[in-house]
């Protein structure tokens, strides 16, 4: 019936959007309608209108050099996507520049800032690059555009983060930049396990810190993972020991749920309750923790190479390790080569707990990412990207992902905060039998995902379904049962086991000290952690590093957020 | 050569001869490293394993790079770039080097145009003013960028000056005395007296172009139009990892951390400087030592 | 008359050069000013608001500036220095050996390293200074521990010194094999009748007839000690070495390329060039009197 409903409704608004395409024609060839010259065209008609003559649309994109999805004859200018852009909406995607993801696009990106010529679009991994351009005054003002073009999808995600992402995304109450939204769980770190080797050695699931120490000892003593056995894997030597204010989430490989053990909440602006604000790296809990962890590192428990091997994933990948922190996706999306490797290796996710058997965690900020439109860019241009946006929070679960959808030009990921832990729910739902696939066919549903995630989970999964295992998983479709791995193993922590502590940070951004000062301090932190860790300083180091952290600029950032805490 | 041949000197001839071999197998271990990752089994080589010789035998990734344009692409716009780079450059610096070679009193305006070269070597308004001006030419994501983008190879020009600066007198007054513009002087007598050193300036000029990976991350807008350096050094100094990639970016990226094929590009890499250098060594041997050391 | 005939051939001459120059090297230059506004991408160049020394002044601040200026200095110092000698060394042993065929195939062999790129030998330090590389090996074999080489602060200077020594010994060493060929052997012989050993023929007639050429490339070098080499340390540092590895030049691509700091990057990139043009200046005018040279 619901079903019935919502395809009446959809062809009424089709028909609807064919009527404003030709009134707009007939009144203003160029220009999409503007609320004067069709106020009958609104809502959602607006949000996916297609243009009467095409549109430009210039963008500057993130590649990742190593794909192979293109088909043949396909390029960044011309791909399955640009194609549906330009059917459906009549835009026409012109790629500017590429740029590999990392610190090449963040060279293409400054240096189309300092050139002061932006592309019309760009996603930039950075708030700091988005407040430098709007500060130079080279972002469009899209505050009332977005609320005119934006389908109602995308605002009822915006709505979901209670205006986080909105702030976020405005510069001096200007909405300059498309934020991308991501859920919550990305930033609640987890302890994925080998199962599989835990069963051999007849050990139990460790649940605090000093569980994982005996674990992570027995599976080294044991060699389960051959020669270079590596009890913990720990961060490479592009990413950081935990998550920080800045970049709160997806910390694959970081030590984040030990932090969380010890009560610890190192790269946070921690309120004191008292209008005054602590940087949570200083505490004396992350000093312990960080003994406690040149510890295991010292002991063998900690990979050897951590902080410099080039890539997180590879003693994951090569099933040298047995355990690694990360969030849901880290286990399925995040090595699926550890699968193909060994298909019965038996990532388990479970909570790290304190001794007094309480979970606690630090929480991210509703994105990191941001789409920035240049002041220069036409009307029409801004409405197109804009409508690309909404677009793909659409139909993103309608494409053929045999093709990456990173080609998707200025993709920026646009989720409800809670949509893996719905997902998780309702696809156990679907699996026992207590709903259908076909209910969950609602177009413009907040949960964009849902009704393909439904339809493909029984192919995948197999009964029993209530202590899933690897033996659960049928891998023929690798791509689906990396999804379904992540969502119904990886979120089942977070879903079903509630979090004693959530532990948000005061500010998510920078400050303006910190804009000059930051990236030094940020640099003498990394520095003192990771040598620590590593055992080439002394814990002493720490108390040196305090001193001088405060000395060069944090003393005063640190009174410019607790101003913040006013507010 | 009379030599005491006591044992201490047969003692050092061997201990020589020795530290030596290890000298020159040190020199050719690049080349067997990489050579031993590429054609060894992929998930040793992953984990770091191979040393001194291939663990397994493979040559799946050369067969990959058969089928990989965009890694031929790169080597053709690195073999154009260093054709014409080094085409342009050389002609350039030896119109330059010779008027400057004129003394003084020849060439009235000689020291002067030499300080602004020698300012112009020293000096620079960093890196993004010459982005920005060369964003203003237009050139960005052409091969012009590649060839130009570097400057004016000044060094070479002082190289090649110092160098028509010590031929003999005699045969510059010989040519006018026969009537030589100072076009055929220099086309006619001076290039062809001094075609080693020439040859030595075109192979650092080359080995420049062929050797240069920064230029074309930085002026390159497309990955289609790196040369093949930027186009190596981009898939394997920096591989990309970074805490805010979306879920689907990561799992694509460390699913193809490829040892191996890496290994075999970078192979491919040396093959033309492995080449070339070797015939050219006589003229680069003379090159460097007629311009660092004049008597 | 005829003189002025010929100047215009020289301007003519001249003429490609120049453009060029004025193009490519001239132009940018006024990007200087960049170094003294606080450069506001959207106002450009020439309406950004005029700060002064104020980037300077807050380069020396950083504590990073400090360490960024010692590392360049020492990793610089070291090269120049071990660069010198290390071919020499190795020039006067070759010069030693008797086998000709074997000589000839150890020189050209060695010139090898120079003709790969920083990105291509990047590659290979870092797989043979791995946890499981060859280094490692070596370490075992003789009872150590492994270490991780790359992410060691401590070695990260001697690790750049060394491979750079390694990857230049051969083709530095070109200048002085030239010099001692023009050696007289006769030299040789009548030291050898004197009774000389081989250690005495190389005190009292190799070394002496290299000793110009040492002096003088030493001194040329100068003008180097703030070029600690970019394509080498960008290819192999990580945060890890920062406080001992990160130099000038890759300070000043991190600002201004990652930290969008583009007024402080062009700052300190100016400070670099200074320092190295007096240096140069002090170099050429050293090399004049000593060594009667003139360099141009």
């Amino acid at each position: 019936m619901k079903r019935k409903t919502a395809s009446v409704l959809l062809a009424a608004g089709l028909a609807i959007s064919m009527a404003a395409c030709s009134s707009s024609n007939s009144s203003n060839e160029t220009k999409a309608p503007s609320s004067e010259n069709s106020p009958q065209v609104t809502g959602d008609d607006l949000a996916f209108y297609k243009f009467p003559k095409p549109v430009d649309v210039h963008v500057g994109m993130v590649v990742d050099p190593t794909d192979k999805t293109l088909p043949q004859g396909d390029s960044v200018n011309n791909n399955q996507y640009t194609r549906y852009l330009k059917e459906k909406y009549n835009i026409n995607v012109i790629v500017d520049w590429t740029a590999a993801t990392g610190n090449d696009y963040k060279q293409k990106v400054s240096l189309s800032i300092a050139s002061g010529k932006l592309p019309d679009g760009m996603v930039v991994d950075d708030r700091s690059f988005m407040t430098k351009a709007a500060s130079s005054g080279l972002l469009y003002d899209i505050t009332d555009l977005f609320k005119q073009y934006s389908s109602s999808q995308v605002k009822e995600i915006m709505d979901s983060t209670q205006g986080r992402a909105m702030e976020n995304a405005s510069y001096k109450g200007k909405m300059v930049s498309l934020p991308n939204i991501t859920v919550d769980t990305d930033g609640v770190h987890i302890m994925w396990i080998r199962k599989d080797w835990l069963d051999k050695l007849n050990l139990p699931v460790p649940k605090t810190v000093s569980d994982i120490e005996k674990t992570a000892k027995a599976f080294v003593d044991n060699k389960l993972g051959g020669p270079n056995m590596v009890g913990i894997a720990g961060p490479s030597k592009n990413t950081f020991p935990y998550a920080t204010f800045l970049v709160s989430s997806n910390n694959m490989g970081g030590f984040d749920p030990v932090f969380g053990a010890m009560d610890a909440y190192p790269g946070y602006w921690l309120d004191n309750g008292d209008g005054t604000a602590t940087y949570g790296t200083l505490t004396d809990n992350t000093k312990k923790t960080l003994a406690l962890l040149a510890d295991w590192y010292k002991k063998g428990l900690i990979d050897p190479e951590v902080g410099t091997r080039d890539n997180v994933g590879d003693p994951i990948n090569a099933n040298q390790a047995g355990i690694f922190f990360g969030p849901w996706w880290n286990g399925g999306y995040g090595n699926g080569d550890s699968f193909k490797n060994d298909p019965t290796a038996n990532w388990q996710a479970y909570p790290v707990y304190s001794d007094d058997g309480k979970w606690n965690t630090h929480m991210k900020t509703t994105g990191s990412t941001y789409t920035l439109i240049s002041k220069n860019a036409k009307p029409d241009v801004v409405k197109a990207i804009l409508i690309m946006n909404n677009a793909l929070v659409r139909d993103e679960s309608t494409f053929d992902l045999s093709v990456a959808v990173g080609w998707y030009p200025l993709r920026n990921v646009m989720a409800a905060a809670n949509e893996t832990e719905y997902e998780y729910t309702e696809l156990l739902k679907v699996l026992k039998g207590e709903t259908k696939p076909e209910d969950y066919n609602k177009p413009n549903s907040l949960y964009k995902l849902m009704y393909s995630d439904a339809k493909k989970v029984q192919s995948v999964v197999k009964a029993p379904y209530d202590n899933l295992n690897v033996s659960n998983f049928n891998m023929t479709n690798f791509g689906d049962f990396q999804r379904m791995y992540s969502l119904l193993i990886g979120d089942r922590p977070f879903t079903t086991t509630p979090i004693d502590k959530k532990v948000y940070s005061i500010t998510y951004n920078q400050t303006p000290t910190m804009e000059t000062k930051w990236a030094n301090l940020k640099k003498l932190e990394d520095e003192t952690v990771l040598k620590i860790i590593l055992g080439q300083a002394s814990i002493d180091s720490f108390d040196t590093f305090v001193k001088n952290w405060k000395a060069q600029g944090g003393e005063e950032i640190a009174k410019e957020v607790a101003e913040l805490l006013k507010k | 050569m009379v030599r005491n041949k006591t044992i201490g000197s047969r003692t050092f001839d061997t201990a020589n001869v020795v530290l030596q071999a290890l000298l020159l197998l040190s020199c050719l271990y690049p080349l067997w490293y990489t050579l031993c990752v590429s054609i060894s089994n992929k998930s040793a080589a992953n984990a770091g394993l191979v040393t001194f010789y291939p663990i397994g035998f493979s040559l799946t990734p050369y067969k990959e790079i058969i089928s990989d344009r965009l890694f031929f692409n790169s080597f053709w716009i690195s073999i154009q770039r260093t054709v014409l780079g080094t085409a342009v450059s050389m002609l350039v610096t030896v119109l330059m080097a010779y008027p400057l070679a004129r003394p003084r009193r020849e060439f009235k305006l000689r020291n002067t145009f030499m300080w602004i070269l020698v300012f112009c070597m020293l000096f620079n308004g960093g890196l993004i003013p010459w982005y920005l001006t060369i964003q203003q030419y237009h050139l960005i994501n052409t091969i012009w960028a590649l060839v130009l983008g570097g400057g004016v190879p000044i060094f070479n020009v002082i190289l090649i000056m110092n160098f028509f600066r010590n031929l003999p007198k005699d045969l510059n007054e010989a040519a006018i005395v026969d009537g030589a513009g100072p076009w055929s002087i220099l086309f006619r007598v001076y290039i062809p007296c001094s075609i080693p050193v020439l040859a030595a300036v075109a192979l650092f000029i080359s080995v420049y172009h062929w050797n240069e990976f920064f230029n074309g991350l930085v002026l390159m807008n497309t990955s289609d139009k790196y040369p093949l350096q930027t186009y190596i050094q981009q898939l394997v100094v920096n591989i990309p990892v970074g805490t805010s990639l979306t879920p689907e970016q990561y799992k694509k990226l460390s699913e193809l951390s490829n040892r191996t094929l890496n290994a075999a590009k970078v192979f491919i890499a040396m093959v033309p400087m492995l080449v070339v250098y070797p015939f050219l060594q006589k003229y680069f041997v003379s090159g460097i030592t007629l311009g660092a050391v004049k008597e | 008359m005829r003189k002025m005939g010929l100047q215009k051939h020289y301007y003519l001459m001249l003429l490609p050069g120049m453009i060029w120059l004025i193009l490519f090297s001239i132009v940018p230059m006024f990007g200087i000013i960049m170094a003294f506004e606080n450069y506001n991408p959207g106002q450009g160049l020439f309406r950004s608001e005029w700060v002064g020394l104020d980037n300077f002044k807050y380069m020396f601040q950083l504590s990073d500036s400090r360490a960024v200026i010692l590392n360049t200095f020492i990793i610089a110092v070291g090269k120049i220095v071990f660069n010198l000698l290390v071919p020499l060394i190795f020039a006067i042993l070759l010069n030693e050996l008797t086998h000709l065929r074997f000589k000839k195939m150890v020189q050209t062999i060695v010139y090898l390293p120079h003709f790969l790129s920083w990105v291509i030998m990047a590659t290979i330090v870092i797989g043979i200074f791995g946890y499981y590389g060859v280094a490692n090996t070596v370490v075992q074999a003789f009872g150590g521990h492994p270490k991780l080489f790359m992410a060691d602060a401590g070695i990260f200077r001697q690790l750049i010194i060394g491979t750079d020594v390694w990857k230049e010994f051969g083709y530095n060493a070109i200048i002085y094999l030239a010099a001692l060929t023009g050696v007289n052997l006769n030299l040789y012989e009548a030291a050898a009748i004197d009774g000389a050993n081989r250690w005495q023929l190389i005190r009292n007639v190799t070394l002496p007839a290299l000793s110009t050429t040492v002096v003088l490339l030493g001194v040329l070098s100068l003008g180097n000690v703030l070029n600690a080499g970019f394509d080498q340390v960008y290819n192999l540092y990580n945060p890890l070495v920062y406080s001992t590895g990160d130099i000038l030049d890759t300070w000043v691509y991190r600002l201004g390329l990652q930290n969008l700091q583009f007024s402080l990057a062009t700052a300190a990139g100016l400070f670099k060039s200074v320092i190295s043009f007096v240096l140069i200046f002090i170099s050429y005018r050293l090399a004049y009197r000593f060594a009667d040279y003139t360099v141009f």
